[in-house]
């Protein structure tokens, strides 16, 4: 019954999207295609890429739409991971997970020595990856994750680590901070929340782009303790 | 002059500021909210005078309206945007006490990112970025629904979370379709080009957002989450959830189907979901033993009723329905709040178990019947002149149509006061069960009579001086059905 | 032009969306459930990206080899998927949260034991 009811829906939805894709072409194509949607020569995508380069000196035209055209949702998407460690850490609070460290084997020498040999190697993957991503293809969310998948590998290589979790509520919190007080300084200085109040520089240099850069930092160390709170909320004990 | 962007950009730093507070002071901690959200509340409120002339259009990173994200802090978002202040304020404060249980620390931060979410919902003038602050919203509720981590909080969180996340997929899939046929997502400049596209693909993204946005305001065939969601959640949570966070979606329904895409041709569709979901609701609620399972079944009812004044397409009917948004917030609001305590007391949620309530907790019974009357209609209280204006609204539109459809509704009407009036039975006009042990725990302090006795003087006070809002009422209306005039103050000339 | 060169890609991505749609609504296996809605995700997240597709089109970044803004596709569905994989995960990791609770509960990821609340 539940599975004839729900081959009905889908029926429905793909009809749906059938009938989107029938007729005239469609997206970033379409557009280019036939100008008839494109007010005054310009689709706000094609703008950004024109002009983009020269309003925010920021080469990466994807980090420029991100953290500046676009960039209050990316305040609201940055709160949205806080949301979900949060939640997590609430849902599960009082929780013990696993067996106990005394319990587990212990990690050979080899295992535990590599470990902490990459560790410092895949920090500075991260920290590259976030700091360049007004520049390259990568940035503050992606710097966060690798970040977080070093502390994995400490959490799974040597077992006894365990993380400071005030140390990451501290930079979750400040960096956190740090990225609304940087947009209330540009409403502050020329009235406009997120407004570009520094300087922004020479385009493909590392000093450029404005206050770019400085979110795209907040963002990086604000996922990075985010994501390590949750595999240490998942592995220990949730207090 | 104060910026609208603060009202989202201060609780959203105090609420990052939380853990830090923390850390110094734990007691200090749980004023977080109530201080956020005073903040909040003071500055709509000093806003909304403003506003009522003309919206306030707020630009970020310097650049003007469709190029980047926007704020329209008009006449609806304002008062919308108080409202949510002002319950998320009233519940914080009586919040203090009353989470006892659980992550306290996450609980503050969670419950001021609900109500920026629900805030950001109502401010923003972007698809994409009211497509985020409603996750913000959504996500925040599935976690404090499930925040005690009890079997049925954990459950009802899991059924919310599975339907709401294929919900904003959805919502996702329809912008992204809006996105791919005008090339915007500034709502005033998608309203000014969906007029030159004709064809399914407008029709079919409409409906996707519909769809997705009807989960979280529970239109009547995606509403299963929502009696499991609000009655297991913590009290003050349920609080929220009805007053504030099921409008959000309305809200969002209401902009997607008025402003950016002015379909009226699906107006006499979403009257009679509406008045389905007003029956669905009620006939439920009807046959509930359980007292939060009840109030969130009559929660589906309301809205259901919201729907159908919206969907009238009048100055009068959508002023009745921001005015029944208003009333049904306060009222239910105030019946959760109240029931948290007398759960509490009694250690059960049955309906049958608050006999003698009305001698045992006179206060919380006194304010319990204030709100069960508003609800009802019963005219010296607010829901009264909320419901009277959509009556009134639905008579102007001379539709037999609407008129039809209303008449059943009423029948919806009649079924909550019988349901309302057997609790008020129960409280005042059943004997106590002889024995009872007295518990003095469950004694509500003076941070739950605050809020609970404010919310039933405000009930009072609007339901005999409709005027203190009736004057925002209509610009608000305003504000969704006066498509061209929105779009220029957006855009500019 | 040829239906498949244009169309192939959204084609692609809505039968993921489907088929997302499809395991999330009948499958009993809370796991099974989330992995669901996570295809749904993945599927809608190309669909963003797709619509910002130009043929021949590269990355909105720019070198000092190449500079031609006019061969880029478009930033926006990008940056709109960069947010909506965000909250994919935010979801995810809240649904597997909950399906831990869930399971430590009842000793069951099967929905259809789940007796407490009618599913």
């Amino acid at each position: 019954m539940r599975k004839q009811i729900s081959l009905l829906l889908l029926l429905i939805v793909a009809a749906g999207f059938a009938l989107c894709l029938a007729g005239a072409p469609f997206g970033a194509e379409g557009a280019r295609e036939s100008r008839r949607l494109v007010k005054d020569n310009v689709n706000y995508g094609r703008r950004y890429v024109s002009k983009g380069l020269d309003e925010n000196r920021c080469a990466n035209i994807v980090t420029s739409v991100v953290l500046n055209y676009r960039g209050f949702d990316t305040l609201g998407e940055v709160t949205i991971l806080f949301i979900a460690a949060l939640g997590l850490g609430a849902v599960l609070y009082g929780r013990r997970a696993g067996a106990s460290p005394d319990e587990a084997q212990r990690p050979s020498l080899i295992l535990s020595t590599g470990c902490r040999l990459l560790f410092p190697l895949i920090m500075l993957v991260g920290i590259y990856i976030f700091i360049h991503g007004h520049l390259s293809p990568g940035g503050g969310f992606q710097g966060g994750a690798v970040i977080a998948s070093g502390f994995l590998l400490i959490c799974l290589g040597c077992r006894k680590k365990k993380l400071n979790s005030v140390a990451l509520g501290a930079a979750e919190s400040l960096s956190g901070l740090a990225f609304v007080l940087l947009a209330l300084i540009g409403l502050a200085v020329g009235g406009s929340f997120l407004l570009n109040f520094l300087p922004t520089g020479k385009v493909y240099a590392l000093f450029s782009g404005g206050i770019i850069p400085l979110i795209y930092i907040a963002i990086g160390v604000k996922v990075g303790s985010e994501l390590s709170g949750i595999i240490d909320n998942l592995s220990g004990e949730v207090r | 002059m104060v910026s609208p962007i603060l009202l989202i950009a201060v609780p959203l730093a105090l609420a990052f500021l939380t853990p830090m507070v923390g850390l110094a002071s734990k007691s200090a901690r749980r004023y977080m909210p109530a201080i956020a959200m005073l903040f909040n509340f003071i500055v709509a409120m000093s806003l909304l005078p403003k506003a009522l002339e003309a919206p306030i259009i707020v630009r970020t990173a310097g650049w003007a309206p469709p190029l980047s994200i926007h704020l329209v802090a008009g006449p609806l978002g304002l008062l919308l945007s108080s409202l949510v202040a002002l319950i998320g304020l009233l519940v914080a404060i009586y919040g203090i006490d009353y989470i006892r249980e659980g992550a306290r620390a996450r609980y503050d931060v969670l419950y001021t990112l609900l109500l920026v979410g629900a805030t950001g919902v109502v401010l923003t003038g972007d698809l994409f970025n009211l497509f985020v602050f409603f996750e913000v919203l959504c996500i925040s509720s599935y976690a404090l629904v499930a925040y005690r981590g009890d079997s049925a909080g954990v459950e009802a969180g899991m059924k919310y979370l599975i339907q709401g996340a294929i919900g904003s997929s959805l919502v996702l899939i329809g912008i992204g379709l809006l996105y791919g046929t005008v090339g915007t997502l500034s709502m005033a400049d998608i309203a000014s080009s969906v007029g030159s596209v004709a064809g399914s693909r407008l029709f079919i993204s409409l409906a996707f957002m519909i769809a997705g946005f009807g989960v979280e305001a529970a239109i009547f065939p995606l509403n299963a989450w929502l009696p499991d969601a609000h009655s297991s959640a913590p009290s003050s949570i349920s609080a929220v959830l009805s007053g504030v966070a099921i409008k959000a979606g309305l809200y969002a329904i209401a902009r997607v189907v008025y402003t950016v895409y002015g379909a009226s041709s699906i107006l006499p569709f979403l009257a009679v979901l509406g008045v389905v979901t007003l029956l669905v609701g009620e006939m439920c609620a009807f046959a509930q033993e359980d007292i939060k399972r009840l109030l969130a079944f009559s929660s589906i009812g309301q809205m259901g009723l919201i729907l159908f004044a919206l969907a009238l397409s009048s100055a009068t009917g959508i002023s009745g329905a921001v005015f029944l948004i208003i009333s049904h917030g306060l009222a239910k609001a105030l019946l959760f709040l109240a029931t948290g305590y007398m759960i509490y007391r009694t250690g059960s949620r049955d309906i049958s178990s608050l006999a003698g309530m009305g001698k045992r907790m006179p206060i919380m019974s006194l304010c319990f019947t204030v709100g069960a009357f508003s609800l009802m209609g019963l005219p010296p209280f607010v829901g009264f002149a909320s419901k009277f204006t959509i009556v009134r609204a639905v008579l102007g539109t001379g539709s037999t149509f609407f008129i039809t459809l209303l008449a059943i509704g009423l029948i919806g009407t009649v079924i909550e006061g019988a349901y309302f009036l057997r609790i008020v039975q129960w409280l005042y006009f059943k004997p106590a069960p002889e024995a009872m042990p007295e518990q003095t725990e469950g004694r509500a302090p003076l941070t739950a009579l605050v809020p609970v006795g404010l919310l039933a003087v405000l009930i009072v006070t609007i339901g005999l001086l409709p005027g203190i809002v009736g004057r925002a009422l209509g610009p608000a209306a305003d504000d969704l059905l006066d498509r061209a005039a929105y779009i220029q103050h957006v855009m500019g000339d | 032009m040829n239906f498949l060169t244009s169309y192939i890609h959204y084609v692609g991505c809505f039968a993921l969306v489907l088929i997302g749609l499809y395991v999330a609504l009948v499958k009993s296996n809370l796991i099974k459930v989330i992995i669901g809605i996570n295809l749904i995700d993945t599927g809608v997240n190309l669909f963003l990206v797709a619509t910002g597709y130009l043929g021949g089109g590269t990355a909105p970044i720019f070198s000092k080899a190449a500079e031609q803004s006019q061969e880029m596709v478009d930033p926006v569905p990008q940056a709109l998927v960069l947010t909506a994989i965000v909250i994919g995960v935010s979801v995810l990791a809240l649904a597997l949260a909950l399906a831990i609770k869930v399971y430590d509960h009842n000793g069951t990821l099967d929905l259809r034991k789940l007796k407490g609340l009618k599913w």
